[in-house]
């Protein structure tokens, strides 16, 4: 479905992405990245909306950039806002299938679907400008997928949903991935996309740090030193217990020495220890963080061993 | 070419331009020109109906059309790339070519109906000074000056999507304003050229013309209307194709 051969997309002397090399069967798949990262250069590339600088980008093997048809197969929902006050999400959404060259009534019916999956049907005749961010984030949604794509293709999609709402959007993403659609999901929350994929593309830096499913990206990230953080009062007494350990890369103190911050390389040696060592010294540790629970640190880490220097 | 198509986004621009803002300006436009008629009218002084002519002319087709396409011509595809709103129509596939059509033919409508508006109004305010004839031939200049300033000032705001404005109101305070007037065959180039040689063709005011050739020109009807009937395609096809070929700025990059 997305084939990308050594795709590099310079904007003047500020790389987009770098050197991206890409073959993905149709499927759902969670593109997953720092803000910044190239994620959305990227979906612009797969849309004809930029044209690589280096390399070749295919979609449904065409060239999206030169074969303009080839929109009717994708339908995107990028993380800009819709600002038309004073416009219904019923004349939007139509208008927007409209485009597609598609006939009038029909245009008609496709608008009204999209817009009773999304549960618009209710306001889809009150003006945008009335509407919560999380309508316009349904209505949004609608307009993607109101055409009928094969290809569907959400930049955080998420964003100004309340959980009532994210809920909802799980369940038809998950029954659009079910339908055998292609889903292309890009956020900076693992979680978000792990509800609807297992697959992922990791991106950081402009450059494609690992892909697979979940498993496979935590045993590239098992062998690469990974950074957990010890917080309380005796932070600073655990250093003895660890400067001798093999496993431990390195270590750091900080926020007057009430954080001890250690470079790993088995981190599961660490966990079977910790618990012993804080009882039989009397330790006052008041919790610990890994670097699951920060994102930067992942793709730090990965960014390492895509280096090569793990 | 879908004709049903350009007419549905024409009628998605309208009904979403069509607010309290916009139908001020619409106002502002027709009543300014009706402002200077009735006070030159009632000021006493006896003015020719070549003079009326002549100021009616700079006044509409020349001013407001150019005032009214600046407005909403201009900055057609600009607004939607400042509003990030360029990325769902470009995400159409016959999204890029139709939009720019239908919002130039929407400018064409705001901008002609303020100026025939304002053109009825003033040419009853003069009365006997002002013919038919006169009104009759303001009407299709101004049809004309819409549509090829309109295809100049969309090709501007596609080439140059960032200070749009100032772009083009320099190319048309130095270009249609100055150089039209200069007596080379630069100004020949100039759409108002074109404008003012069929007033004078038209309206058959051979005296003016004689006086000021450089500025009325002396070529056949034929030829000002070829030259904008080309210039109006030219330009709005080159439009299209950069709008078609461009790379457009579409969101802040994630």
């Amino acid at each position: 479905m997305i084939q990308l051969q050594h795709v590099s997309k310079l904007y003047g002397q500020v790389i987009g992405v770098n050197d991206l090399t890409i073959d993905l069967p149709a499927g759902a798949y969670g593109l997953v990245g720092p803000n910044g990262s190239g994620k959305t250069t990227l979906i612009n590339l797969l849309t004809g909306q930029l044209r690589p600088t280096l390399g070749q980008v295919g979609v449904f093997n065409s060239n999206p950039w030169r074969n303009r048809g080839l929109l009717r197969r994708i339908g995107l929902c990028p993380a800009t806002d819709v600002l038309y006050p004073n416009v219904t999400a019923r004349q939007w959404v139509t208008y927007q299938v409209r485009l597609h060259g598609i006939g009038i009534s029909e245009s008609r019916e496709m608008a009204l679907e999209s817009l009773e999956l999304v549960g618009m049907t209710a306001n889809m005749d009150r003006p945008m400008g009335s509407y919560s961010l999380g309508m316009r984030q349904r209505t949004k949604i609608a307009q993607a997928v109101a055409h009928r794509p094969d290809f569907l293709i959400l930049d955080e999609p998420y964003n100004g949903l309340d959980p009532v709402g994210r809920y909802q959007m799980t369940e038809m993403l998950k029954t659009w991935a079910v339908d055998g659609k292609s889903l292309l999901f890009a956020s900076h929350v693992l979680h978000e996309i792990e509800a609807i994929t297992s697959s992922f593309l990791l991106i950081y830096g402009g450059r494609l740090l690992a892909s697979g499913t979940a498993n496979e990206i935590e045993q590239i990230l098992a062998d690469t030193p990974q950074e957990v953080s010890l917080f309380g009062a005796d932070a600073a007494s655990l250093i003895h217990r660890l400067a001798d350990e093999p496993w431990v890369e390195s270590l750091q103190l900080l926020d007057e020495r009430r954080e001890l911050r250690v470079a790993l390389r088995d981190p599961v040696a660490l966990y079977a220890n910790l618990a012993g060592w804080i009882k039989e010294d009397n330790l006052e540790i008041d919790r610990f963080q890994t670097a699951d629970g920060n994102l930067t640190a992942v793709f730090e880490s990965l960014l390492r061993h895509h280096r090569g220097e793990t | 070419m879908n004709p049903l198509l350009t007419l549905d986004v024409v009628r998605f621009e309208l009904a979403r331009s069509l607010t309290l803002g916009r139908s001020a300006i619409w106002l502002v436009l027709v009543m300014f020109p009706v402002s200077l008629i009735t006070v030159m009218r009632f000021s006493g002084a006896s003015i020719e109906p070549l003079n009326w002519g002549l100021t009616l002319y700079f006044l509409i087709p020349e001013v407001i059309c150019l005032l009214g396409l600046l407005l909403w011509a201009t900055p057609a595809i600009s607004t939607e790339i400042e509003g990030q709103t360029w990325i769902y129509l470009a995400m159409r596939q016959s999204g890029r070519t139709y939009v720019l059509l239908g919002k130039y033919i929407t400018a064409v409508l705001w901008s002609l109906s303020a100026a025939i508006t304002s053109i009825t109004l003033c040419t009853i305010v003069i009365g006997s000074g002002a013919s038919l004839k006169l009104w009759g031939v303001l009407c299709v200049l101004c049809v004309l000056s819409s549509f090829a300033h309109a295809s100049l000032y969309v090709l501007i705001g596609s080439v140059f999507f960032r200070r749009t404005m100032v772009i083009a109101v320099f190319y048309t305070v130095v270009i249609e304003f100055g150089l039209s007037l200069v007596p080379a065959v630069a100004n020949k180039l100039t759409i108002n050229y074109r404008l003012r040689g069929l007033l004078a063709d038209w309206m058959n005011w051979e005296e003016a013309r004689s006086a000021a050739e450089n500025v009325f020109g002396s070529e056949p009807v034929w030829v000002h209307l070829a030259f904008l009937s080309l210039m109006t395609v030219l330009l709005l096809a080159v439009a299209i194709a950069r709008i078609g070929l461009g790379e457009f700025p579409t969101q802040q990059e994630g």
